[in-house]
């Protein structure tokens, strides 16, 4: 039996850490850069990381917390991006890139976009809709690929001057470059906006469930009051949280929130610990630093690390504060869910 | 150095399928079949605790290693996005390297190359399909595979098929149709697209979209490699999610065919039968999981069949003569079925897909298993599959509810309560035995072999050999990064390896001398 005692300072190492070197490591494993600059709120941001955890990937709580902050500050939507040159280019007003789009194309000026906004409300508005998805009348442009090909009015400045039907019985060629390299400004603007991570990717109107019912279940079947309590732990959480994030961390407490994200303190503190029995010695109960077939290793409460080889006489026991929130996942009906969602908002 | 002498590919046809080769891995999936099995015994369950490191490759590039190498003549050749390798198969010295500027593409990850003769092929993640010197990397020809502004992009490996280069193409932002396209390996000018969607009213399929304007923006991509029955002469390839993708009220139906597994004609590109795994598919559940082909027993008839477990939790055995479903059957607990249907494809729940308010479904958007490929040993009957049970709330974003585009939406939050590997008997889709993981997220793809032997990743950067016949672990190696393709393995000099990749580092194992 192999038993090490190693001392961690773990405040040490997330001291030493560079946010964009922590970027590297952690995400670098399984994404190239590239892959990782979907401009996310950072709710979305947070929900993000939670989805790498649950797929494998390996940070400490330290990290998840530079890491949050720097892909919120450098990854939001519409922000400048980390690479100049790159992001320069970028997708709507000169953000990152947006989902694998090409480095050579239309980069959103928003005040452009705003001054081609007052055109198509003149001149196209009513074929093409408000949000240029096309109705009976006119195509659906977010869809049409001479705009996905356009740059400024690349293509739609000829198309324009050839003549093409607009609202007001002007001539499509008495429009300028200028107005046009503004529709496209627009345009592109929307066809951006239908991306994911764009501004109005976000969730709409939550609040469907019945309070009370919640309450009941809360106290009943769904047996939450037999750790938890309105008017103690869960005292003005419905304050704490957007409904979107309260719903997740309701749901799924072991990653939902993060620990130190956004409202911080996830699962309120409590965390997976295994207790470790060898044959010939004490128990030590630990967060799990390593657990695998093979070798099984805890972080104590001193912050010391106890590591074993696994073998059949060494006996792991997992305590699992979550494990009710999970068995409850194949119980919930989505009513229920919607239910516990209206109740806890009320807890204020 | 000693050198195996190549056989031409087109010769190995009716082998891939027959045998896998022991002294090159020469497709994607090492045969035709995809069943990821190598019939090498020289490491087995007896002797597996002396495996260790032979040797390993760093590359350098960001990104986890997820192409799955090929070993054509005693040289491995495996790629990035934006980069090609060739690396020795004997101590994994570089012999040449080639990086690619990019316009642009998402680089979320490269399969792999295709390789006929002297000459490779591989996608870039902007949209390109090249071909390149097999002996120095350097450029033949290079094609336009897709439009990137319309967002695709390249990832998969191509195969080569009756002196063909088969391509696929990724993208799911813009509602773009999804096509597989067959090359001319010597000029690159295309010989048959075939779409994944209908593109207009009256075409087959057709019927199972409202208009002309969804089924031309309905998706399904084709970024899984495809498998191949020379004697049926039929490629079998999975098609992805539909489009829009979580949002989905202007493309009621079917949706044919995406999420589906279509058999090709080789020859002309033309459907000869399909398989539904997702109709009307809201989750992003690409149907693009490995179809393998097995030949096996059926009630005491030898059949020739197809068999997938799919990302919606749903494991299928197919008549891969004529797409007849046998068996259909969950191999995790999914939740968004209401029943199978007559044809054995899962009926949707509407209460299970994305709601304004959400709806809480397993599996989550990452599937019950996803892209890493499965494997099958006909020596225990066991088809092997990565899986997750996971669970999370699918929302629908779009305010326009009535005409949503793009994505529309997406899940949030999420469990995952485990991770296994399952091995499942082919014929009637039954767990024989489930091996958890400890600590729950690894995605590894799986090779078997006929050492009686299952490799696989575990999540805690282990690279992992269990007995295939009980799923004991046996054996592992700590790498620096969780297993990020799936392993290989060949033999040279008498000697057999096993290699795999790992974040930037692709690694080799044999017994020690």
């Amino acid at each position: 039996m192999r038993t090490l005692w190693v001392c961690l300072v773990a405040a040490v190492l997330a001291g030493a850490q560079e946010p964009a070197s922590v970027f590297q490591n952690v995400c670098g494993k399984c994404h190239p850069p590239e892959a990782v600059v979907t401009p996310r709120s950072r709710t979305e941001w947070q929900d993000t990381i939670t989805k790498m955890v649950d797929l494998g990937a390996k940070m400490s709580p330290e990290e998840r917390v530079i890491l949050l902050d720097y892909l919120s500050a450098t990854y939001a939507p519409g922000a400048a991006g980390p690479r100049g040159g790159r992001a320069g280019r970028g997708g709507r007003g000169g953000g990152p890139t947006l989902n694998g789009a090409p480095l050579d194309r239309h980069v959103v000026d928003p005040e452009a976009a705003n001054r081609g906004r007052a055109v198509w409300v003149a001149e196209c508005i009513e074929c093409h809709g408000t949000s240029a998805r096309g109705t009976d009348k006119g195509k659906n442009l977010i869809q049409s690929d001479m705009v996905l090909h356009d740059r400024y009015g690349s293509t739609l400045v000829p198309f324009l001057a050839k003549g093409h039907p607009m609202q007001s019985g002007r001539k499509s060629s008495a429009l300028s470059k200028l107005e046009v390299a503004d529709l496209s400004h627009f345009i592109h603007e929307r066809v951006y906006d239908t991306l994911r991570g764009s501004p109005i990717f976000q969730p709409q109107q939550l609040l469907t469930g019945d309070a009370k019912a919640g309450e009941a279940w809360f106290n009943g079947a769904g047996k939450c009051s037999t750790c938890h309590s309105a008017t103690g732990d869960l005292k003005g959480i419905g304050g704490r949280y957007d409904t979107a994030t309260l719903q997740g961390r309701f749901l799924f407490p072991r990653g939902g929130g993060g620990r130190g994200g956004r409202g911080g303190g996830g699962g309120g503190g409590k965390q997976l610990t295994l207790t470790i029995t060898p044959p010939n010695g004490p128990a030590v109960t630990g967060a799990p630093v390593v657990f695998d077939d093979f070798d099984v290793s805890v972080r104590d409460e001193k912050g010391e690390v106890h590591a074993f080889t696994r073998s059949p006489q060494l006996k792991v026991v997992r305590n699992d504060p979550f494990a009710m929130h999970d068995q409850l996942l194949d119980v919930y009906t989505d009513k229920n869910m919607h239910d516990m969602l209206a109740y806890l908002v009320t807890l204020k | 150095m000693k050198r195996i002498v190549l056989i031409p590919l087109l010769a190995l046809a009716a082998l891939l399928v027959a045998q896998p080769p022991t002294t090159s891995w020469p497709t994607y999936h090492g045969d035709y079949t995809g069943r990821r099995f190598s019939p090498l015994t020289k490491i087995n369950d007896k002797n597996v605790s002396g495996l260790s490191t032979a040797w390993s490759y760093k590359t350098g590039v960001g990104g986890g290693l997820k192409s799955t190498p090929l070993m054509i003549d005693g040289i491995l050749y495996f790629t990035a996005p934006d980069h090609v390798w060739a690396v020795d198969a004997r101590n994994g010295k570089e012999i040449w390297h080639k990086a690619f500027a990019t316009k642009g593409g998402w680089h979320i990850g490269n399969r792999g190359v295709g390789i006929n003769g002297n000459w490779l092929f591989f996608l870039t993640p902007d949209c390109q399909i090249i071909s390149l010197n097999l002996k120095d990397g350097s450029e033949r020809w290079r094609k336009q595979n897709c439009d990137l502004d319309q967002f695709y992009y390249g990832s998969m490996a191509p195969m080569i098929v009756k002196n063909k280069v088969i391509a696929g193409v990724s993208g799911d932002d813009l509602d773009r149709p999804g096509y597989l396209t067959a090359y001319d390996p010597e000029t690159g000018d295309q010989k048959w697209r075939w779409s994944v969607v209908p593109l207009k009213k009256g075409d087959p399929g057709s019927e199972s979209w409202p208009n002309e304007e969804a089924m031309k923006h309905g998706g399904g991509m084709t970024w899984q490699m495809p498998t191949y029955d020379p004697d049926l002469n039929l490629i079998y390839i999975t098609t992805g999610n539909p489009q829009p993708v979580i949002a989905h009220a202007n493309r009621k139906g079917d949706n044919l065919f995406t999420g589906c597994v279509v058999a090709l004609n080789a020859d002309t590109g033309k459907m000869v039968w399909y398989f539904q795994a997702s109709p009307h598919d809201t989750h992003d559940w690409d149907s693009t999981q490995v179809p393998v082909l097995i030949d096996g027993e059926i009630d005491g008839r030898p059949r020739k069949l197809l068999a997938m477990a799919a990302r919606n939790g749903y494991y299928f055995l197919l008549d891969r003569t004529n797409g007849k479903n046998i068996v259909t059957a969950p191999y995790t607990k999914p939740n968004w079925a209401k029943g199978i249907r007559p044809s054995g494809s899962p009926e949707p729940d509407p209460a299970k897909q994305p709601q304004v308010d959400g709806a809480l479904v397993t599996p989550n958007q990452g599937g019950a298993t996803n892209w890493p490929p499965p494997t099958f040993s006909p020596q225990t009957g066991l088809f092997y599959v990565s899986a997750s049970r996971a669970f999370s709330v699918y929302y629908i974003f779009d305010p326009d509810l009535a005409n949503p585009q793009g994505w529309g939406g997406t899940d949030r939050g999420g469990a995952t309560l485990s991770s296994s590997v399952e091995a499942i008997d082919y014929k009637t889709g039954k767990i024989r035995w489930s091996h958890k993981w400890e600590t729950p997220g690894g995605r590894g793809g799986l090779l078997s072999t006929a050492g009686n032997l299952v490799f696989t990743g575990d999540n805690s950067s282990n690279f992992v050999a269990l007995n295939a016949t009980t799923g004991d672990p046996l054996w592992h190696a700590k790498l620096t990064s969780g297993v990020s393709n799936g392993a290989i393995s060949y033999e040279l000099d008498g000697r057999q390896y096993v290699v795999v990749g790992a974040g930037d580092t692709l690694w080799s194992f044999a017994m020690k001398k």
